[in-house]
């Protein structure tokens, strides 16, 4: 297993680097540049591009930029001109990972329930309730699900507020917003998964056994049905956790979201790879606990690593 | 062993769980001590990017800093006041500006802020280590250019302290406007110590730096909010009502207005898809952008034929364009210069004292047929279908319909192909620096209420003139203005290159901007002004 996760750990360092030296040439061949505005003269965009090194070789540009982020240095945005890359990330990634685990903590217990239940009575009426919540989940854009809590539970009844991240109250309507996707998602998953569970041998041994419908339902069977559901949270973790361009701006929350988009339209060429790179390395992280979870979960599929 | 695992796993969960159940990241925690505080909060769409006075390069960073920095003049929608300067004094040929400095002028911080502070300021600004943006606006002091690119020290940029309390300023050419650009930001004073102690991150949080003006930043969440507070430094703060003013970012307009209604915002934008729903509340500002259609008249483009470009002029009908593309909000223009730029005399505006409409709001269909006719004889085309014509714009939902609309009257009126190409808003700078456009959807934002902001564009060497406009007669006139030292004269020589660019149809005037204000009916004395900042908070005051 050790060996295993070693093996795993160096592989991502290898894709990272593959991926920004990619990213590093591809922002540079996005039309425009960072200091293009409509107010810019040659002489100026002379002394921008020397202050930020831009006016020396590729080559030259990458080997700086790979030094200094072996010592995590992500250098400074070109829009923010007073903001480090790494003082950016560290400011709005707590936001955008508050709101991601709250959305995915409500989307990951009612998407399970909800499939659970729909398979537990499937053709029933209640199934297709949980149907119907599954297809409006999936087929409602976010931002107009955000608009339309903002305006049925903030502006008509006044229960919560309409926007912005400083209380609790503040959370609830932006993780729904957020996590409603997920939820529908994890609940077909869920509920597709535990039909078949439910039509398995050891499903009819643990009938036999004599035990209860719940011990059944709860030991047994979503255990074995989880599985579908715990591979697509690893990807799912990296992008709800690291912000939500859309349901941010929506509920003007300062996370990470924004940057992403804003970036890449200023031609930050800092931010862009500075947010490549963490989004990058968070990801490969996650599908790795993903991976190592599968062992814990799944007796079947545990590597064997213990006999050898 | 498996149940260990999973108990380890659940109960890792269950903490995240309650960590996140804990309040929020940077949870406000005041909300208690802010009783009986008069504060003021707006939004602003973008966070400023920076609130280094001379890296400025935005209107958000612009107005944040109207608040917290004392220039030696103050611009109170458009009528200059003294600030750090208590008065000054203009050399009989308009070159060497004296201005006095006010006494006991003080930092936020407690330390003097005397003239060496200015000096620094202005000479950081022009310094091409500093690499500011915004430098073009130096370009007006003696030896500014050269500073800028590094081909002159610093030190011989003409502003110096002839003594702690003096500041003189030296300029290339004569300049009525000049003590509307000592108010902006880039003018402020800085403070050598903590710009040399702090490097790139001067300004970067309250604590890294020092304020001059009547409010200090007392707190920045980066991405959310900024918070000024009123400063007990400054020598005017008698004047000053309001303790705390909070700039909010709210990206989405729409949020911005439901955060309103809510009481959560005293001050924000309506969007346009909201206008009709608001009119009755709101106050409609010019915020000083200007925009038109630039016609590339670059040797082989086909807009280098004048009477194609008449007849472009010609078949707007900007009265409707207006409705259809900005439902109503914005204004229909058809000059050059803002109206709202000074006139020649203290008090006055330029449109007021000069007139004008080039062409008539609503079209002129035959008048654009005849032009398109001489156009096509001097082109060689036999028929208006074989006339082609690229319209490069942004890519923003806006820009579209704009495009889409000017596109459907052109044709209509002229039966010529108009060809719409979206692009990025930085590849379209890209391209119009380039000359690589036929017309482009573009616009001027004044950096001083004065016609020539907007006249120097067009020079033949100027350096935004990206559609090789050229017209000696024009160039003579704007040049000349800037030795004019009678200021009729010289409004009237501007006046004159003005009716000359627009005779040539160097551009297709469209629109001029307006903001759809919702403010709070108890905020009394608000501005809004349309060069170099937009909201004005310094002097408010909440009603009891």
């Amino acid at each position: 297993m050790a060996k295993y996760i070693l093996k795993r750990i160096g592989l991502s360092i290898v894709t990272l680097l593959v991926l920004t030296t990619i990213v590093f040439v591809l922002v540079r061949l996005m039309p425009g540049d960072p200091f293009s505005s409509d107010k810019m003269t040659p002489e100026i965009r002379a002394n921008m591009e020397a202050y930020y090194g831009l006016d020396k070789s590729l080559p030259e540009q990458y080997i700086t930029y790979m030094n200094n982020l072996l010592h995590g240095d992500l250098g400074y945005s070109m829009k923010y001109v007073n903001q480090s890359v790494n003082r950016i990330i560290a400011d709005a990634f707590p936001y955008s990972a508050d709101l991601g685990i709250r959305a995915l903590i409500f989307a990951v217990i009612f998407g399970v329930t909800l499939g659970v239940v729909a398979s537990l009575n499937r053709g029933k009426k209640l199934d297709a309730v949980c149907i119907i919540i599954a297809i409006i989940g999936t087929s409602i854009p976010d931002f107009i699900m955000g608009s339309l809590l903002q305006y049925f539970f903030g502006i008509r009844w006044g229960l919560l507020p309409v926007a912005q991240y400083t209380s609790v109250a503040h959370t609830i309507l932006p993780s729904i917003a957020v996590g409603f996707y997920t939820l529908a998602m994890v609940s077909r998953l869920m509920r597709a998964s535990m039909l078949e569970v439910v039509t398995s041998d050891y499903t009819k041994t643990a009938k036999a056994k004599g035990l209860s419908k719940w011990r059944i339902t709860i030991k047994h069977q979503i255990r074995n049905a989880i599985m579908p559901v715990v591979t697509v949270l690893g990807p799912l973790v990296a992008s709800v956790l690291t912000g939500t361009f859309v349901i941010e701006a929506l509920f003007a929350i300062p996370g990470l979201g924004k940057h992403y988009v804003q970036s890449i339209s200023n031609n930050d060429y800092t931010l862009v790879l500075g947010m490549t790179i963490f989004f990058g390395a968070f990801l490969i992280l996650m599908n790795l606990v993903v991976d190592i979870l599968y062992g814990i979960i799944d007796p079947r599929i545990r590597l064997s690593g213990k006999g050898k | 062993m498996k149940k260990r695992l999973l108990a380890v796993f659940l109960t890792a969960a269950m903490t995240v769980t309650l960590m996140a159940g804990c309040g929020v990241p940077g949870g406000s925690s005041d909300e208690g001590d802010s009783e009986g505080l008069k504060r003021v909060t707006y939004s602003l769409r973008e966070e400023p990017p920076t609130l280094d006075p001379q890296l400025m390069n935005s209107i958000p960073s612009a107005t944040a800093a109207i608040h917290t920095c004392a220039g030696l003049t103050r611009n109170v929608e458009g009528e200059i006041r003294g600030d750090g300067a208590e008065d000054w004094e203009v050399s009989d040929d308009g070159l060497v500006y004296t201005f006095h400095l006010r006494d006991g002028l003080k930092w936020s911080d407690g330390e003097d802020l005397t003239a060496e502070d200015y000096v620094y300021g202005i000479q950081r600004l022009m310094d091409p280590a500093t690499a500011s943006t915004y430098s073009f606006l130096g370009a007006i002091l003696k030896n500014g250019n050269a500073v800028n690119a590094g081909e002159m020290e610093v030190s011989e940029l003409g502003v110096t302290a002839p003594d702690e309390s003096t500041v003189e300023i030296t300029l290339e050419h004569p300049a009525t406007y000049f003590t509307a650009m000592t108010a902006m930001s880039q003018f402020c004073p800085a403070r050598q110590d903590l710009v040399e102690e702090y490097g790139q991150d001067y300004a970067a949080d309250p604590d890294k730096a020092a304020y001059s003006g009547p409010f200090v930043v007392s707190e920045w969440k980066h991405g959310d909010e900024i918070v000024l507070a009123k400063n007990d430094q400054y020598w005017d703060k008698d004047s000053i009502n309001l303790d705390e003013i909070v700039l909010k970012t709210v990206a989405d307009a729409k949020t911005g207005v439901a955060m309103w209604e809510e009481g959560e915002l005293d001050i924000t934008e309506v969007p346009t898809e909201m206008t009709d729903q608001y009119a009755d509340q709101s106050e409609f500002v010019f915020d000083g952008a200007n925009d038109y259609l630039a016609l590339n008249m670059s040797e082989g483009r086909i807009l280098q034929n004048k009477n194609l470009r008449l007849a472009l002029n010609y078949a707007v009908n900007r009265e409707e364009y207006i409705q259809l593309a900005t439902n109503g909000v914005y204004e229909p223009n058809t000059r050059y210069v803002l109206p709202d730029v000074n006139g020649s005399e203290e008090g006055t505006n330029y449109g007021e004292e000069f007139p004008y409409e080039a062409f008539p709001v609503a079209g002129d269909v035959d008048q654009a047929k005849e032009y398109l006719n001489a156009a096509m004889s001097e082109l060689g085309y036999s028929d208006p279908s074989e006339v082609v014509i690229e319209l490069l714009t942004t890519d923003t939902d806006l820009a579209k319909k704009q495009a889409e609309v000017l596109q459907d009257q052109i044709q209509e009126a002229l039966g010529i192909t108009i060809e719409i190409r979206q692009v990025t808003y930085k590849q379209r700078l890209e391209m119009e620096a380039d000359k690589d456009f036929d017309m482009v959807f573009t616009g001027w934002v004044p950096d001083y209420p004065d016609a020539y902001s907007y006249l120097e564009l067009w020079l033949t060497d100027g350096s935004y003139n990206h559609t090789s406009y050229s017209n000696p007669e024009y160039d003579e006139l704007v040049i000349g203005s800037q030795t004019e030292t009678d200021p009729k004269a010289r409004a009237e020589m501007l006046f004159q290159a003005e009716q000359i660019f627009l005779q040539d149809a160097g551009v297709v005037p469209l629109q001029l901007r307006r903001i759809q204000l919702l403010v709070n009916d108890n905020i009394e004395n608000f501005n809004v002004y349309f060069v170099g900042y937009n909201y004005n908070l310094v002097y408010a005051d909440i009603k009891e």
